[in-house]
């Protein structure tokens, strides 16, 4: 009881301070904008790099179309890359001083994939406070077909590759620069399952994306 | 208690578009830079068209038949009859070597000061061409043209009034016809920035003798001396100027705009057909944005006397504003009365919420307060409403005390600054600012231009400032008391609003009152996009402020 009544002893002038601040501020205000940039059907262009493997780097170019249902969701119908792998020192010091067969080193070759974006943040920045920039960050979950290289050396393009399911999961930010145009960054991850959790392949990507279909 | 003031902006609006003179569309703020031309002067290198070759390379141009020989004995050179004597009265004070007279130079110094000002040498050609015209009778062919390069060189020091004084001489002795069209030029450029409007509007362009003017000037020059008869109620002779110009051009449209508001001014009724003129208008795309603005302004204020609120905000709506630019603060709020008028109180709230921000903080708005309490009190925020009240006299504490004590208002800084940002006090006060500059960047020349040059353009501008310092307070003293008006009637109001807010602080709820409905939230569509108001202004935000305040009101019906 004691407990009870100190309580709101001490709740008490809290409450009364938060009522008198409504009494004399009230109301909320909120800057109510048409958004500037709105996306409709984009077609995405993009290079980038795949860092993650310690037996080779990916330089990599990706093609993809997304089409918009709102300004939060969209569907990332198809997308389609293809890597081009460069061997790490580690690898040619293993292949050449510990004789390990290449097989043993399973590479990305290309890879599609479709997936569902979400876009819960769209935002606005002050450059230099002389103009206003507008942003949007969002997530992406999908699947995707991967083509991995089993074999031989990847310069000569011999050997066997195979086909892996992956599930993809990304991250992105995108950055408007006309109604038409906008950048974006994209990191994403496929998890490669065959046999269970097989590897990741990581993936940066710097992509120009192209919206058509009007935003006003 | 709706007797509360609502601004009466028809008359206020007339007097200052009256007194403003629309901008040319031509942007460029300085004036077009010199360039060597074919009815350039006789110089050797350069010699006017139409004008047999000199005799000899060296020697300047023949001087044309009539006119005395420029190796003429050396006269000072006189001042021109109607120049204000800023401009041309030798000092009686000047000591030293300014007060002698001056030497005799070489004919040759004109050529050299003019090879000078096209090799960029704009200091030393000052030099070169001031010590030609002081040496040179004003018959001599090279005169005028020594004094329009003369100005040239000013103008590109930045040194803008100097400048005109030079080009005004050139435009009241018209001695060379050739010199003129390209004084004139340069004088309609210098009347973009902060200039003497007595010297080079009302002297030169308003006083002007049509005739003989070129295509590029006669249109300006008709508009300014339609002006003129305009601003002394002459409307038929300035219709006889305005006829004359050219209807696609500039100066047509801004004279449809003077004649305009000089109707509305006389009009003891607005009919809709002025409203449709200033809607077409605020569409001429050969009117500057800022004149197209005006144009909206008028057709939304004439449709706010005519108490047709949609009207008028559709005419806000369409007033464009550059980038990121705030825009003006008499613009929201006006469009904050038109939508109180409306019933549209959180939409009124939001507009004064933009009139907090730190852009238009040196505002003189006492309307503002008034408003804020006027909405909060019909929202039954009766604590707010004596707040913001109260705001405005604790705001204006000082500028009342000074208006009580009468005490000199233009001393006020609040008092002095609204009246120095608006209208003929604003132009007045730029022009004053200008010359203060022009003046400091004077002494950096001393050693360029030389003694004599230096100290005569010391005079200049001493004289000039004193005389624009005399207008501005002139200015200053008459609208500071309007501002003080405006300050006092809107202290007067607040009084009212806060003895009725008190009464309704105290006013008894009657048993089974219930709270009025609310307005529905707001809800935003699916283009559109919120941003919580924490206290940090952007740009871009200005005019989409919307609140969320609920009513206190009680419904009628209670026990």
């Amino acid at each position: 009881m004691k407990r009870t009544i100190l309580l709101l002893v001490c709740l008490g002038p809290a409450l009364a301070y938060a009522q008198g601040e409504e009494l004399e501020n009230p109301g909320t205000v909120l800057a109510v904008q048409d958004r500037t940039y709105r996306m409709s059907s984009e077609l995405v262009l993009g290079i980038g790099v795949a860092p993650l493997d310690a037996f080779y780097k990916g330089l990599t170019g990706q093609v993809a179309y997304v089409y918009h249902f709102s300004d939060s969701f969209a569907w990332q119908v198809g997308r389609g890359l293809l890597s081009y792998n460069i061997k790490t020192g580690l690898r040619n010091q293993l292949e050449t001083q510990f004789g390990v067969s290449p097989t043993a080193f399973p590479q990305l070759n290309w890879m599609v994939g479709s997936d569902v974006m979400w876009t819960p943040i769209y935002g606005k920045t002050s450059w230099l406070n002389k103009s206003v920039g507008h942003f949007e960050v969002f997530g992406l979950l999908g699947a995707s077909i991967i083509n991995e290289r089993l074999a031989a050396d990847v310069a000569s393009g011999t050997g066997a590759t195979v086909f892996r399911p992956a599930i993809h999961l990304g991250l992105g930010a995108r950055v408007f620069t006309t109604k038409s145009v906008s950048f974006r960054l994209d990191f994403s991850n496929d998890f490669v399952i065959f046999k269970g959790l097989e590897s990741n392949i990581i993936l940066v990507q710097l992509s120009l994306a192209l919206n058509f279909g009007g935003t006003e | 208690m709706r007797n509360f003031r609502t601004p009466s902006w028809t008359a206020a609006a007339v007097a200052l578009l009256l007194a403003t003179p629309v901008p040319a569309q031509s942007p460029a703020p300085t004036p077009v830079p010199a360039q060597p031309s074919a009815a350039a002067p006789a110089a050797p290198a350069r010699p006017p068209a139409g004008t047999p070759p000199a005799a000899a390379p060296a020697a300047p141009a023949r001087p044309p038949a009539g006119t005395p020989p420029a190796a003429a004995p050396a006269a000072p050179a006189r001042p021109p009859a109607g120049t204000p004597p800023a401009a041309t009265a030798p000092a009686p004070a000047a000591t030293g070597d300014a007060a002698q007279p001056a030497a005799k130079v070489d004919p040759k110094t004109f050529e050299d000061g003019l090879k000078d000002y096209f090799d960029g040498k704009q200091e030393q050609a000052a030099r070169k061409l001031y010590a030609f015209i002081e040496s040179t009778p004003p018959t001599d062919e090279n005169f005028a043209w020594a004094q329009y390069f003369l100005a040239r060189c000013f103008i590109d020091l930045s040194l803008r009034h100097a400048g005109a004084v030079y080009l005004a001489k050139v435009a009241h002795e018209r001695s060379n016809p050739q010199v003129l069209p390209k004084t004139l030029e340069a004088l309609k450029v210098l009347t973009l920035v902060p200039h003497d409007e007595i010297l080079i509007d009302e002297q030169i362009f308003g006083s002007l003798d049509l005739g003989f003017l070129p295509d590029s000037v006669s249109d300006y020059a008709n508009y300014q001396q339609g002006l003129v008869d305009l601003r002394v109620g002459n409307e038929r002779w300035a219709n006889t100027h305005f006829v004359k110009l050219d209807e696609g051009g500039v100066e047509a449209s801004r004279a449809k705009f003077a004649l305009l508001v000089t109707r509305l001014k006389n009009a003891k009724d607005v009919d809709q057909q002025t409203i449709d003129d200033f809607l077409e208008l605020s569409k001429d795309e050969k009117l500057t944005m800022e004149a197209r603005n005006e144009a909206r302004l008028a057709v939304a204020r004439l449709r706010y006397e005519k108490k047709d609120y949609e009207g008028a905000l559709k005419a806000y709506d369409l007033v464009q504003l550059p980038a990121l630019d705030p825009g003006r603060a008499t613009l929201y709020l006006e469009e904050a009365w038109t939508r109180y008028n409306l019933g549209q109180l959180r939409a009124t709230i939001g507009l004064l919420t933009t009139l907090d921000a730190p852009s238009f903080r040196d505002e003189f708005l006492p309307d503002k307060y008034i408003l804020r309490a006027l909405v909060y009190r019909d929202l039954c925020q009766y604590l707010p409403a004596k707040r913001a009240a109260k705001e405005l006299t604790r705001r204006f504490s000082d500028s009342l005390e000074s208006i009580r004590e009468r005490e000199d208002l233009t001393q006020d800084p609040r008092l002095r600054r609204a009246a120095a940002s608006h209208g003929a006090t604003k132009r007045s006060a730029r022009y004053l600012d200008s010359l203060t500059v022009e003046g400091e960047l004077l002494g950096r020349y001393a050693g360029g231009f030389g003694d004599r040059l230096f100290k005569h353009l010391t005079k200049v501008y001493d004289l000039a400032h004193a005389e624009a310092q005399r207008i501005y307070d002139q200015r200053l003293h008459e609208s500071v008391r309007d501002e003080a008006d405006k300050l006092l009637r809107a202290a007067e109001q607040v009084r009212l609003m806060e003895y009725e807010v008190g009464l309704k602080l105290y006013e008894r709820v009657k048993k089974g009152a219930k709270l009025a409905a609310q307005e529905p939230p707001l809800t935003l569509t699916s283009a559109q996009i919120g941003f919580k108001f924490d206290g940090e202004y952007w740009n871009d935000e200005l005019r989409s402020y919307r609140v969320s305040i609920p009513s206190r009101c009680i419904e009628e019906g209670g026990l």
